[in-house]
């Protein structure tokens, strides 16, 4: 991966798998929230409403119409489902998700949001597998250096 | 774009059709319970097994054509043209190829259970037509390949063992029936040595170049040292060959040895740093089954190794042929897991805002019933060839016997799950 941009976005990547997996290992089998469950399900949600965000909304605007014009349409589509996939259940889940570090939830309640959260994590996982090994490569072909630089400095000015 | 990355970012174009890889992959579960079903069942000390018709051979051959051999026709036929970056093609012929081979590894493993030779006879010829069809299949994609050089020459090498072990399969199957063929110390070495280590094994080996940095998401392996240990594992199997031909045998087994463990020190090698570089590090059972099954790989050469060297170790014959199928089956099955929920959930996707997810269509419970079944099995087996307590390998064979139905229930939840989500 050569592009600045790519790098950027690859790095996110990381720092979000990373976080995913911790979640993951902490809410699988977890019966109530801790005080630990709940700082880490602040963070969790935080990355989700913002940072995720941010992350879709670049690519979106910025990265999947230059892929589609450059005939790569279907990886671009198959991308945008995804985000909307995830954006569906981030949505159903930032209200529970909040209401847990805020306080207790219902065991009915906990259950959903458990639930929820791991489906968030395997869709998250599973888009940030395609995105790395499909469309971060293509963007060293398709991204010439003074672009690619201003896309980093756009998109490093939004954080 | 990695060929990983082709398949996933492009995936809808480059599938065959879900009922094609999933009615092979359904056929293996089903032979998998067969396999241990027989061994629970087969009368007499299966272990003291050094050849000839039989239910132990039925069983081992249950396993390798059934279970081994249909995956790896299933998964190839739909990871080649991945690898070769084609659209995959021939689903027709592919599913002809099934209908042929599917009845034909029965017919054979009753043939040999009953001690039937023209029953086997008629299911080697059904086998060994199915095989050949899929390998013209392969090779026409193999032609057209264009990157990802070392998982083709993985591909081509195995091809041309298939077409060892077939010739030498059906030899042995003509020698069944009473005709004049060469000698079975010829035909049964060459079959004991393509079978495994040329087709099975080299697909194995190639195939994980793209699974593995697939599901650990991690570049692609050094595509040299992919080809020097393709290059080691075929001299290694030529230089055995040679030996069994009586040329040199005490220099070519002794080469033979070095090169095949260096072959599979450059695997294992590869394996640990597309491990160590994803960025996924939690892999789950699946991954555990797969790094036991390169544990099992390694014991399986330095078991060769004592045989070939003629070290007096007793037990080492039956403790190397336990090794061998647990490398492989443990592998396969490793890998199956991961991959049917990762392709169901691609098909299911297709054209869905949402749709399910690979844990939705994975029955958890199942496939953790399984792994501790079939952990406890090879280890009661293992445990049975070191103190010769055949009361004990049927133990092991039944624990097996549960992990295969476990497995079953595993892969009827996801069938069930891909029916209702339309796929």
């Amino acid at each position: 991966m050569t592009t600045q941009t790519g790098r950027m976005l690859d790095e996110e990547h990381r720092r979000n798998l990373d976080l995913l997996e911790r979640m993951e290992r902490a809410i699988a089998g977890a019966p109530e929230a801790t005080p630990e469950l709940r700082k880490l399900l602040g963070e969790f949600a935080r990355s989700m409403e913002v940072d995720i965000a941010r992350h879709f909304e670049f690519e979106e605007q910025q990265l999947f119409p230059r892929l589609a014009e450059a005939g790569d349409g279907a990886i671009s589509e198959l991308m945008r489902e995804e985000h909307d996939a995830i954006r569906e259940v981030a949505q159903e889940l930032l209200p529970l998700a909040q209401e847990v570090v805020q306080g207790a939830v219902d065991e009915e309640a906990w259950d959903r949001l458990r639930l929820g959260t791991l489906e968030l994590i395997e869709r998250q996982v599973s888009h940030i597998q395609k995105e790395t090994m499909a469309m971060l490569p293509l963007l060293d072909d398709l991204l010439d250096p003074e672009t690619d630089g201003e896309l980093a400095l756009e998109y490093a000015a939004t954080a | 774009m990695t060929v990983a990355g082709a398949f996933l970012g492009g995936a809808s174009g480059r599938l065959l059709p879900a009922s094609i890889p999933l009615r092979f992959f359904g056929a293996a579960v089903a032979y998998h319970v067969l396999g241990w079903l027989v061994l629970v069942v087969a009368p007499g000390d299966w272990m003291a097994f050094r050849g000839g018709l039989g239910w132990p051979l039925a069983a081992l051959h249950l396993f390798t054509l059934g279970v081994l051999g249909m995956t790896a026709l299933g998964a190839a036929a739909q990871l080649l043209p991945v690898a070769t970056r084609q659209a995959p093609v021939g689903a027709r012929a592919l599913a002809c190829i099934w209908g042929l081979y599917t009845p034909g590894v029965a017919l054979l493993a009753l043939g040999m259970g009953l001690a039937l030779p023209a029953l086997l006879a008629a299911g080697g010829i059904a086998v060994a037509l199915a095989l050949a069809t899929w390998a013209i299949l392969a090779a026409r994609h193999l032609r057209g390949a264009r990157g990802m050089p070392g998982v083709c020459a993985h591909a081509w090498s195995a091809l041309a063992s298939l077409f060892l072990l077939l010739a030498s399969a059906l030899l042995l199957a003509a020698s069944w029936l009473g005709w004049d063929v060469p000698g079975r110390q010829l035909t049964l070495p060459l079959h004991l040595l393509f079978a495994p280590f040329g087709f099975m094994g080299l697909l194995a080996l190639g195939l994980s170049y793209l699974l593995v940095p697939m599901f650990a998401l991690s570049p692609p392996p050094r595509e040299s040292t992919q080809l020097a240990s393709c290059a080691c594992i075929v001299a290694a199997l030529l230089l055995a060959a040679a030996a069994v031909f009586g040329l040199m045998p005490d220099a070519a087994r002794a080469l033979s040895w070095t090169l095949g463990a260096t072959g599979v020190l450059l695997h294992l090698h590869l394996m640990r740093r597309a491990l160590a570089a994803g960025m996924r590090k939690e892999l789950g059972r699946s991954f555990v089954l797969v790094k036991l099954a390169w544990a099992a790989l390694l014991a399986t050469v330095l078991l060769g190794g004592v045989l070939w060297a003629g070290v007096e170790l007793p037990r080492a014959e039956p403790a190397f042929g336990l090794a061998l199928i647990a490398w492989l089956l443990t592998f396969v099955l490793g890998m199956l897991q991961r991959i049917l929920p990762f392709l169901g959930a691609l098909h299911a996707a297709a054209g869905k805002r949402r749709g399910p997810t690979a844990s939705m269509l994975t029955h958890d419970k199942a496939l953790k019933a399984h792994f501790r079944c079939h952990l406890a099995a090879f280890a009661v087996l293992a445990l049975a060839v070191a103190i010769d307590a055949p009361w004990l390998a049927r133990a092991g064979a039944a624990l097996g016997l549960a992990g295969a139905v476990a497995f079953a229930v595993f892969h009827l939840h996801l069938m069930r799950k891909l029916r209702a989500a339309g796929v």
